[in-house]
């Protein structure tokens, strides 16, 4: 069975330009070139993780980028990451013109992405959102701080995007499991199948907040009810 | 004009002529023509050369700059300033000059007939004071001599003998008396002495008629070099100033120039002493034309100060409006005026302008040799005779006749260096010589050895043109205008400017159009030949000058502080271009990744390719470490952007920065006034 991120994976990313200009990997001086530096790289990663359906990054020791898929809930994602070598890392390091971009120059990136709240740190000592964390594929024992929130949608706009849905399917007032929206069938075809759990919780609870959802349940078997 | 206009250099300094040294610099000089301040020329540098002085004006140093041709000049007074006003050198040109000048009056071209009131020039005068002309005639009239060291006799200079000209190889007659000859730099001296002792005696003196040297030569330069070929009146040919003396009257007798005594007038010599007694009868047509000059003369000149005092005290009480406005002023409201004055006397006595149009060094035949050391000069030692025996020694054959020339040539030459620097004033005579033979030791080291030849060889050239065309410390007068050092520090920066800016020898174009102050400094210091150095914080001072005193080169200081030197007209946006240009030639040409195994990347089409510092200074013929600052100071303009890999840095076209950057500024700002409003914790 092929998941919509699986069949979006099947064409690959078209890279833009910069990331075939070998100076695109160096930290620049200049002020100005480098912000356009920055809006660039941040903007490559946003389409990247967008396409690839990437929603934390996991900011690897040597500066390659293994993308970590919201596999905590469906690990026969993970194979398919090892299906296609080359993708791991490949963000950040351009192996055709043999550059990548260093871990500080990354994490420069990923502190202009935050201002813009399309990037968020995941603390592991933040229990609350690395709770799956320790599932997941391969992380390395130090990666505080090494795993980051991407955003190319916000935890507002997918609560949106949720809620649209619902109201779509006449579902309000019913209550859903957060399994059945993220991997159920009827979900299937929408934009947040196969959603990370923990961003789901966060997209979620920012609809709690504005009153008009409820979750239920206990940790592995929730459920939300829109109102 | 007594006034020309000159052409000046790039660096606003006078363009000298070939031969032309520059002798003293002093600013803040006016110039006043008779009584009056010449309009426009009232601030300005005085360039004193050995050939001119020239006035380079401040303000307008294009339009109002003028020089006046020390050759045409007659006199020169000093007057040393009086309570506000300054002290002014006083030049007084030259009778044809003057003539040629006024055109609307010619009769005034008689003014030194009446300038030459002891001159018996014309008839009136002479019959005015027929016995006031000896003795004002007297110190003036002698001959050089020189007293012989061995029996103190003193002889005359010879007729042809010319201090400017003359060289260890000029034949020298040997003492009347005892019959040992002289050494040149003896004769030499004693006819300079001799003419400076004349010298400033007219203008110094408390009776200034009396001693005023009465030059009446209306064709000056025509007569001299005529006398230098004739065998006419000997001393007339050793110093301009010595007057023909003419006395016409039967009567009168003709004083002894040397010893005084009253001769009778149809003797050719004295009676006592032996001096030649001269200028016995005047070309005829000389004494017309003045006599007529001077009936003009009573017309258009006021008739009361017919036997003027002198001609000094005419300009200086403006008696004479004629002559007030003939003379030149110079006027030293900032000082210097001695030391000018000096020099401008020195100048006058070396009469370098002669040296323009003198015959070649007189090539030195082998034999010569032996004569050399104690100056040549039998009557046998006419350099037209030994021509053939010189030939003779040197007919031999191959290989011995060649190493045989080429040693006797090397003695020749040592003797002409050893000869010259016995003396300075024998140094002075010498001096073309001297240049000629640094000249030739070039061409010798240049076809000598290979490439590193050629360079010494240039370096040896240089040092023999920069002798004496750069300003010294002593060349420049003090400067009016607080730290003395300010007209040194102008006078460096313009040499400096012209040194960069002379195409001739292109340091700043062999230097790719840019250069580090530091390696200029070397360079400059180098061409000086190791003489004259400057030191490094005179040197920063004056390059720091040039944007000021409105120079064709600029100083620049790149951001790492490193200070180079580049045409004025060389702006970072050519560079910029230059560097464009080259960067987007990189698209056609792939890139050449010699020695590495690793093959291009990257879409060089698209991206071209990375060049370093070392690419670019051999590009564009710069110093590595002015490439380096180049391309930074592109890069700080967003035209480039840089790549930091294991080759290094290399810097690329800027495919980054498309448009993005631009609202850099704007967010920036906004970013502020969102970040002091969240402080202020109104968000």
């Amino acid at each position: 069975m092929l998941s919509s991120a699986q069949q979006q994976h099947q064409q690959p990313f078209s890279f833009p330009r910069e990331y075939f200009f070998p100076p695109f990997f160096t930290r620049q001086t200049n002020l100005t070139t480098h912000h356009a530096q920055l809006v660039k790289w941040s903007a490559l990663v946003l389409a990247y993780c967008r396409h690839h359906r990437i929603f934390k990054l996991f900011l690897s020791y040597s500066g390659a980028v293994a993308p970590i898929y919201s596999s905590s809930t469906t690990p026969s994602k993970t194979p398919t990451d090892q299906q296609d070598p080359s993708e791991p890392g490949e963000l950040f390091n351009n192996r055709k013109i043999n550059r990548r971009l260093s871990l500080a120059d990354i994490r420069e990136v990923i502190d202009f992405l935050r201002k813009d709240g399309r990037a968020e740190y995941i603390y592991k000592s933040n229990g609350t959102t690395t709770t799956n964390m320790d599932t997941t594929a391969a992380p390395p024992p130090d990666g505080g701080g090494d795993v980051v929130w991407i955003f190319w949608r916000t935890p507002e706009e997918w609560a949106a995007v949720i809620e649209a849905w619902v109201e779509e399917t006449g579902q309000r007032g019913s209550v859903l499991t957060l399994y059945e929206l993220t991997q159920g069938e009827a979900t299937r075809g929408t934009e947040f199948h196969g959603l990370d759990s923990d961003l789901l919780q966060k997209a979620l609870a920012t609809v709690v907040k504005r009153g008009k959802a409820q979750i239920f349940g206990q940790e592995d078997s929730q459920g939300v009810k829109f109102f | 004009m007594f006034l020309k206009n000159i052409d000046l250099t790039t660096a606003l300094r006078p363009s000298y002529l070939p031969d032309e040294d520059l002798l003293f610099v002093q600013d803040n000089v006016g110039l006043y023509e008779g009584k009056y301040k010449l309009p426009n020329h009232q601030n300005g540098q005085v360039y004193l050369t050995s050939h001119r002085i020239c006035y380079v004006d401040k303000a307008e140093p294009r339009r109002h700059s003028v020089a006046i041709d020390l050759k045409d000049v007659e006199r020169y007074e000093f007057y040393a300033g009086f309570l506000k006003s300054s002290a002014k050198i006083t030049l007084i040109p030259k009778a044809s000059k003057r003539s040629s000048l006024q055109s609307r009056s010619p009769g005034l071209g008689s003014i030194p007939s009446r300038s030459g009131n002891g001159t018996p020039i014309t008839s009136s005068q002479r019959t005015d004071s027929p016995y006031r002309a000896p003795s004002v005639e007297q110190p003036s009239a002698s001959t050089a001599t020189w007293v012989c060291t061995i029996c103190s006799f003193s002889n005359p200079v010879p007729s042809n003998f010319d201090p400017s000209t003359a060289t260890a190889h000029t034949p020298l007659p040997p003492c009347l008396a005892c019959g040992i000859k002289p050494t040149l730099a003896h004769v030499l001296k004693a006819t300079i002495s001799n003419a400076t002792s004349r010298q400033p005696g007219g203008g110094g003196s408390g009776q200034p008629a009396l001693y005023t040297p009465l030059p009446i030569r209306p064709r000056p330069l025509s007569e001299l070099s005529a006398a230098q070929v004739n065998t006419t009146p000997p001393p007339q040919a050793v110093s301009d100033n010595s007057t023909p003396r003419p006395s016409s009257d039967p009567d009168a007798s003709f004083e002894c120039p040397r010893c005084t005594f009253l001769n009778h007038p149809s003797l050719l010599s004295c009676e006592i002493c032996g001096a030649p007694l001269i200028s016995h009868d005047l070309p005829s047509q000389l004494t017309q034309s003045s006599s007529s000059q001077s009936g003009r003369r009573t017309e258009a000149d006021s008739p009361g100060p017919f036997l003027n005092p002198s001609l000094s005290s005419i300009s200086s009480q403006g008696v004479d409006s004629n002559t007030a406005a003939e003379n030149v002023k110079l006027s030293f409201r900032g000082g210097g005026d001695k030391i000018f004055y000096e020099r401008l006397k020195g100048s006058m006595t070396q009469r370098k302008w002669l040296l323009h149009g003198a015959p070649p060094i007189p090539k030195s035949s082998p034999r010569s040799d032996d004569s050399l050391p104690t100056a040549t000069g039998t009557m046998g030692n006419d350099p037209s005779l030994p021509a053939g025996g010189g030939d003779r020694t040197n007919r031999r054959a191959g290989i011995a006749g060649l190493e045989h020339r080429n040693k006797t040539m090397r003695r020749n030459n040592e003797l002409v260096i050893g000869s010259a620097f016995e003396d300075l004033e024998a140094l002075m005579a010498s001096a073309k010589e001297i240049v000629a033979l640094a000249e030739n030791f070039a061409r010798q080291v240049k076809t000598g050895s290979g490439p590193g030849g050629n360079e010494n060889a240039a370096l040896l050239a240089e040092s023999a043109s920069q002798l004496g065309l750069i300003a010294t410390k002593d060349i420049v007068g003090n400067s009016s205008s607080g730290g003395g050092d300010s007209l040194y520090l102008s006078e460096l920066a313009r040499t400096l400017a012209e040194f960069l800016s002379d195409d001739a020898r292109g340091v700043l174009k062999r230097a790719g159009g840019i250069m580090s102050l530091v390696d200029l400094w070397a360079v400059f210091n180098r061409a000086r030949g190791g003489v004259e150095l400057v030191s490094p914080a005179d040197f920063e001072k004056a390059a720091n000058l040039w944007e000021k005193l409105g120079l064709p080169v600029r100083l620049r200081t790149f951001k790492s502080g490193v200070k180079v030197v580049q045409g004025s007209d060389r702006t970072d946006e050519h560079t910029v271009k230059a560097l464009l240009g080259w960067l987007r030639d990189l698209h056609e040409i792939p890139p050449d990744l010699e020695g590495t195994e690793r093959a291009v990347t990257w879409d060089w089409r698209m991206f071209g390719r990375g060049v370093t510092a070392r690419d670019a200074a051999e590009r564009f013929g710069w110093s590595i470490g002015v490439a380096e600052e180049e391309l930074e100071m592109a890069e700080e303009k967003g035209v480039l952007c840089r790549e930091e890999s294991i080759e290094g840095l290399t810097f690329w076209e800027n495919f980054i920065d498309t448009g993005e950057g631009k609202r850099y500024k704007k967010e920036t700002e906004s970013e502020r006034i969102t970040r002091a409003l969240k402080e202020s914790g109104f968000l």
